[in-house]
């Protein structure tokens, strides 16, 4: 009885969740997307080939899908007179200012909503692997700007379906970002999945990669030894040192990145504890 | 099912090929000189008895490894053996078993298919620019071995080195002093070429950048104070990593009270456990840098460093996922200087221009073979292969390019040699010196697959071939690069040697040998 009904439950939510997001494709749509038709499983193998889409260098990325509002003029003009040959396909239009600000990993995107309007100058991306819960953000970025279709904010972030721990070369240049956040990462308890942490020595040398010198990770966990891991490698990596407490505090990002994170109000709600940890990018050694 | 000679090393007047487990050296009149073999009897308990050779006799274990012989992963199994010269305490071997051997849940099994690849067989093989050393790694030990060479063709075994994961292709420094070792897993090893004796050189001696010591990036699993940490737990002992505040759930909480009470019984075998140290390898080896992705391809470049004008070594290594990477060299293989990018499918073999040492040649998946300035990680000019490689197989659709082979000819002139997989023909390709641009220069028929390629005097190529396919005998192929249409092709047949210890299957030999075509990723999963 039971695995015959099991089924079609499963599918009556399945039709449920792809009518709902069905219409918030649609435009007009003025309310944000409800979480309970994008939920997935809250962890991705970030070692497994997914079918991911992404340039092969970050000259390829066409990032005027995502910042429509930042194309830059001359990118355009060129375009129209072009037409749409293919030759003019293979190069992507360019944006007026390159995306500065990384969420990696950002969920169901609280971060990025909080730190539109407090950096609106600033272009800032969140990266998720998860394809529904990227599509919940995208579609409350929709949302947002349309609300918002006077003031013109969050113009300035977006979302992209992305595997950081292989392919964050792949989008962004060499010293590229100013902000990385790492927030809330999935903790992987197990000394067997540590190595799908998303903090290693060996990785933390592509984060300083893509930082520019003087750039800033931003990390922020309730798991007591995450934290501790996280401290460990970044602060056994030379090319990073650990921003003071003082600093830490005054850095409007850390109270954004505590208060407005999803898993932070979260963890707000259980009374968890918070652990943040900051690191600066250092210059490289002369070589 | 004999197996073909799959990996040449020429050097020093003579030359090496290894098959299967063993290595042969020839004269430079290939005449055959000797032979080194796989040491048989150790073979499955060598880096056990390597770790810890005081205690561990064989069979010692019969406790953990019995339950996982049948089909268990033996890869895995290997480890375990290590976790259990713990005091046999009842709480001590479960949790190692179930951390390490993963029997218990039916979607960690691997198939038995597996089991095809563990059988030891040599898949890299390079020699120390003097010829007095020659490096070899075996695949399903994981083992990289130090052979030494008398300048005659006799081989002596120096040093045998367990890694923690498989090497997937190792290089050697320009000095000629350090072998560095890129692995399955992501990471890219330094070991000495003459193993030290001193299994855990001190972090803090090297912490001067400047110095010439590698500085020990820690290991991707645990710094020396998470060392202890996560050691314990690996160990026997167990410690939630949960805590008040990231549980919620009452069924959580009380889980977590067990645990933590349980906890508190386990204190004392911990403390025991802590004396035995963690199951890494003993000798002296040094993360130098990872990638998220399995490593194809290791080489080292030489440049003028654009910032201080010394000149400098640099680590160009290359992965599954399309990346080229271009790090410093030891010790500051942190720092990342560029990347290639722009394959779009694996890459698999890379070689810096012998001539050119600023250009860097890759192939794999792509049908394109790509010339890059490495150094600024630009894109310099592309050669075709796919389209030559229609010209010998009209229905190929797409290419795995597993050897690109650079070398210079007495005339100066730079050339490219590559070899597609399961394709019977050698492409060439000159280069132009003044457009940094690959001619291909001439496609070479032959008379059965090429598995390697090494350059031999008089501009000759030295070819090994697979001849467990077709009627074709000799396994090893001269071609004289002089007329490239292959009209001169020379055959030298193979010097009459026994069969190798170790035997294949035919479909196991296949796996064996052709193994890159399988790097590329399914279209159709997600």
């Amino acid at each position: 009885m039971a695995p015959v009904k099991k089924p079609t439950v499963k599918k009556d939510k399945k039709q449920k969740r792809e009518e709902y997001r069905a219409a918030m494709r649609e435009e007009g749509v003025s309310s944000l997307p409800r979480k309970k038709f994008y939920r997935q499983r809250a962890h991705a193998n970030p070692f497994s080939d997914h079918q991911l889409v992404y340039p092969p260098q970050p000259d390829q990325m066409d990032w005027s899908t995502l910042y429509p509002d930042y194309i830059a003029k001359d990118s355009q003009e060129i375009r129209a007179e072009g037409g749409s040959s293919d030759s003019e396909a293979a190069i992507p239009k360019r944006l007026t200012q390159d995306v500065e600000v990384a969420d990696i990993g950002c969920g169901f995107g609280g971060l990025l909503v909080a730190l539109a309007p407090v950096m609106p100058q600033t272009l800032v991306l969140g990266l998720e692997i998860r394809v529904s819960v990227t599509q919940f953000v995208e579609d409350r970025i929709k949302v947002l700007r349309h609300q918002n279709a006077e003031t013109g904010g969050y113009r300035n972030v977006s979302v992209l379906r992305a595997n950081t721990m292989k392919f964050l070369p792949n989008f962004f240049r060499k010293s590229q970002l100013s902000k990385i956040f790492i927030c809330f990462p999935d903790p992987h308890f197990k000394a067997r999945k540590h190595k799908q942490r998303i903090v290693s020595t060996t990785l933390n040398s592509e984060y300083a990669y893509v930082l520019k010198p003087g750039g800033i990770a931003y990390t922020i966990t309730d798991v007591p030894d995450l934290h501790e891991w996280m401290v460990q490698h970044f602060e056994a990596h030379p090319a990073f040192e650990r921003i003071s407490e003082e600093e830490q505090d005054a850095d409007p990002c850390v109270e954004i990145m505590r208060t407005a994170t999803e898993e932070g109000k979260k963890v707000e709600r259980n009374k968890g504890q918070k652990h943040v940890a900051l690191f600066r990018r250092l210059e490289d050694p002369d070589w | 099912m004999a197996v073909p000679y799959h990996l040449l090393k020429a050097c020093g007047g003579m030359v090496f090929a290894a098959q299967g487990t063993d290595i042969h050296s020839f004269n430079s009149n290939l005449e055959y000189v000797s032979t080194w073999k796989y040491p048989v009897k150790p073979t499955e308990t060598t880096d056990i008895s390597t770790e810890n050779p005081a205690e561990v006799p064989t069979g010692a274990t019969p406790d953990v490894s019995a339950p996982s012989t049948p089909e268990g992963p033996p890869a895995k199994r290997r480890r375990t053996e290590t976790g259990t010269d713990n005091t046999p305490e009842p709480t001590a071997t479960t949790t190692t078993t179930t951390t390490e051997v993963p029997v218990k849940k039916g979607r960690f099994h691997r198939s038995p298919v597996q089991a095809a690849n563990e059988k030891p067989f040599i898949n890299c093989l390079i020699s120390s620019r003097d010829g007095r050393h020659l490096i070899l790694t075996t695949g399903s030990d994981k083992t990289i071995w130090v052979l030494e060479h008398d300048g005659q063709g006799n081989l002596k075994q120096l040093s045998q080195r367990p890694m923690p994961k498989r090497p997937c292709s190792i290089t050697l420094t320009g000095d000629g002093n350090t072998i560095l070792s890129a692995d399955k897993f992501g990471d890219v090893y330094a070991l000495p070429l003459i193993p030290t004796s001193d299994p855990n050189p001190n972090p803090a001696a090297a912490a001067d950048s400047g110095s010439s010591t590698p500085k020990p990036i820690l290991s991707r699993s645990a710094t020396p104070s998470a060392a202890a940490a996560a050691a314990a737990p690996a160990a026997g002992g167990f410690k939630p990593q949960a805590n008040e505040f990231t549980v919620h759930t009452r069924r959580n909480l009380r889980a977590l009270e067990n645990q933590k009470l349980s906890m508190e019984q386990s204190k004392q075998l911990l403390k025991e456990a802590k004396t035995n140290e963690s199951e890494k390898p003993s000798f002296e080896h040094t993360l130098l840098l990872g990638h998220v992705s399995m490593l194809t391809a290791i080489t080292v470049g030489q440049s003028v460093s654009p910032q201080t004008g010394i000149p400098r070594e640099y680590i160009i290594t290359a992965d599954r996922d399309e990346h080229i990477r271009v790090s410093r060299g030891v010790p500051q293989a942190h720092v990342i200087e560029n990347f290639c990018l722009g394959h779009e499918d694996f890459v698999k073999a890379l070689s810096v221009l012998p001539g050119s040492p600023s250009l860097l040649v890759s192939g794999g998946g792509d049908d394109d073979i790509l010339v890059w300035d490495w150094l600024k990680g630009t894109l310099v000019s592309r050669a075709e292969v796919l389209k030559h490689v229609k010209e010998i197989a009209a229905e190929a659709e797409k290419v795995a390019v597993s050897r690109v082979f650079g070398y210079q000819t007495e005339g100066g002139e730079t050339k490219v040699v590559i070899i597609v997989e399961r394709v019977p023909a050698l492409f060439s390709y000159t280069l132009n010196p003044s457009t940094n641009t690959l001619e291909h220069s001439g496609t070479v028929p032959l008379p059965a697959i090429p598995l390697d390629v090494q350059v031999l005097q008089d501009n000759k190529l030295l070819v090994a071939v697979d001849t467990s396919s077709g009627d074709y005998v000799s396994t090893l192929v001269v071609v004289s690069t002089a007329a490239e249409d292959g009209s001169t092709v020379q055959t030298t047949p193979a010097p009459n040697l026994p069969a190798g210890e170790v035997k294949y299957g035919a479909e196991e030999l296949q796996k064996l040998l052709y193994t890159t075509e399988t790097l590329r990723k399914l279209s159709d999963f997600d």
